[in-house]
């Protein structure tokens, strides 16, 4: 709770900030409504069509690949932390908890290559081209 | 928790004072990188840039330093307006979401080293103060990532709410481009985890000045990953497609005016400065400069606790002036170019450095009893040499005037009918 709590204030802090911000130009600027400043700003020309349209299906699959490459990448993370730190893994294998630092290692390799291949894949595949 | 002068000192009112330093001192340097970027501008196109505003009433016009004042004044004074196409809570939270969220990253970016202890301030009286909000936060890169990922989330949400098309265009893009390279991010940032053993950005800072030599000579593939992830992240120049002018007139901040607009542009150049700050942080060093700043955060005089602030801010000060550079040097990337260059470089890239940094650092206590402190030059040369191969590879698999040529001849349909049949 205290290791949260200046994290909670500074939100909190910049919140208050943003909306201040915002009810302060509300009280302070001018009001004035008009038929054409209503209208959906194009350069001048009049809106066509509704905006709320089917979009392209490339943005789709940029999501999808960033999904599993980032979780991919969490998986990482951890044995990252822990490779140098005095109580990961070090601590660990004198403890007796894992075989060896080597088996670590190897593991975290094959990891790697598995990850590598999954990106040839979908590199050969066609995922990464933006047609 | 304990409600007694001390704790209460140390737990509310010192982070509370931080707070308000930091809030303070980052929305008036932003404002005044603003006016610096102009005048980089003005510079870099050998004309003058804003040099008039100074005092008002007087003609004493101080080189233009009161200009960031006039615009936020101007912006205050314009008029709050809501358009009546959109949809209302979505589009006032958006501003108000990106401010919070760029702003409250530097919950855990350290400003500076410690301070010493103030003697006669119940409870900072005894151990030196952090100059960090939220001290003792563990995994405060986590916390860095999940905020820049909230970051998103408003630039599509004010996209989409504008219910403009251009709006809509420039919000798709960026959240696109922003998950696109927020890969080559983490796996810049992975290597410097690597060798430091933690991702706490004090403890990395530290490290560095422990031994002296900082991450960007150890790892300098990994630097420039996530320097180009960094740019693309603070959609800075070459990766500004967001907002393309010429193309999407405002981007997904077009429907928005006044002080909403404001909170967007703040926003924009908080992005900026953290990923300045991140970058001294984890490749430079963050407040170490050799045999000026020593490396102990226990016992340290109030000359070296400012000295150590001064060197942090020179150095984000010349990322940022290496940023206002870069703008005026380098065209915009296309779309395609944009999406090419994060999958197809950068990931593979970085791949390439966190392996090179694992095998080094899974080798580097065998080699250390062999080389003593030798054993950072052989980590320097691997780590250079990995650099100029990925390089190399990079620039033979995709040579770059194959990138500029024409894009293959698209289809076209007579009619829009015509279109949504080949689905």
């Amino acid at each position: 709770m205290q290791l949260f709590l200046p994290i909670l204030m500074f939100v909190a802090a910049s919140t208050v900030l943003a909306g201040g911000l915002l009810f302060l130009g509300g009280l302070i600027g001018p009001s004035r409504a008009g038929k054409v400043k209503e209208m959906p700003y194009e350069s001048g020309m009049d809106p066509i069509h509704d905006t709320r349209r089917r979009f392209d299906v490339r943005f789709h699959l940029v999501a999808i690949a960033f999904l599993i490459f980032d979780v991919e990448l969490l998986f990482l993370y951890p044995w990252a932390v822990a490779s140098r730190n005095p109580q990961g893994i070090d601590a660990a294998v004198s403890a007796g908890l894992i075989g060896s630092r080597g088996l670590v290692f190897a593991e975290v390799i094959v990891f790697i290559a598995l990850l590598a291949l999954g990106f040839v894949y979908a590199l050969r595949k066609g995922v990464f081209q933006w047609r | 928790m304990a409600t007694d002068l001390p704790s209460l000192m140390q737990n509310v009112v010192a982070p509370l004072v931080k707070i308000v330093l930091l809030i303070g001192g980052l929305m008036t340097a932003a404002a005044y990188f603003v006016l610096l970027e102009r005048w980089m501008a003005a510079w870099v196109q050998d004309r003058r840039g804003p040099n008039r505003v100074g005092i008002p009433l007087t003609r004493i016009k101080l080189l233009g330093l009161g200009q960031p004042l006039a615009d936020g004044i101007k912006f205050i004074t314009k008029e709050e307006y809501t358009p009546a196409h959109v949809d209302k809570p979505i589009y006032i939270l958006a501003p108000i979401v990106i401010l919070a969220a760029a702003l409250a990253i530097f919950a855990v970016i350290p400003f500076g080293s410690v301070l010493p202890p103030i003697p006669g301030i119940p409870g900072l009286d005894k151990e030196p103060i952090p100059l960090l909000v939220a001290p003792g936060l563990d995994p405060s890169l986590v916390f860095v990532f999940a905020l820049s990922s909230i970051a998103v989330f408003p630039v599509i949400l004010g996209g989409w709410a504008s219910n403009n098309k251009y709006s809509f265009l420039g919000g798709l893009r960026s959240s696109a481009q922003l998950i696109a390279y927020e890969i080559p991010l983490g796996l810049g940032i992975l290597g410097v985890a690597l060798v430091s053993g933690s991702i706490r950005l004090d403890k990395v800072i530290v490290d560095q000045a422990a031994s002296g030599v900082w991450n960007a000579f150890l790892q300098p593939l990994g630097l420039l990953v996530f320097v180009v992830a960094a740019f693309a992240e603070a959609a800075r120049l070459p990766f500004d497609l967001p907002e393309a002018e010429q193309e999407l007139i405002g981007g997904y901040h077009t429907e928005y005016a006044g002080l909403k607009l404001l909170l967007f542009l703040v926003a924009e150049f908080l992005h900026m400065i953290t990923a300045a700050f991140l970058i001294v942080i984890l490749f430079f060093g963050g407040w170490h400069l050799w045999g000026l700043t020593g490396f102990s955060e226990e016992s340290i005089s109030w000359a070296q606790a400012l000295l150590r602030i001064a060197v942090l801010s020179a150095k984000v000060f010349l990322v940022i002036l290496f940023f206002m550079m870069v703008r005026w040097s380098w065209p915009r990337f296309r779309f395609d170019q944009l999406m090419a260059l994060a999958w197809k470089v950068l990931l593979p890239l970085g791949l390439v450095n966190l392996v090179v940094v694992a095998v080094m650092v899974e080798y580097g206590g065998t080699l250390k009893s062999q080389f003593g402190g030798g054993v950072y030059w052989i980590f320097a040369i691997s780590g250079w040499l990995a650099l100029i191969a990925a390089w190399v590879v990079a620039a033979l698999v995709s040579p770059s005037h194959d990138d500029n040529t024409p894009r293959r001849a698209a289809q076209k349909f007579d009619t829009e009918a015509e279109f949504y049949r080949t689905f």
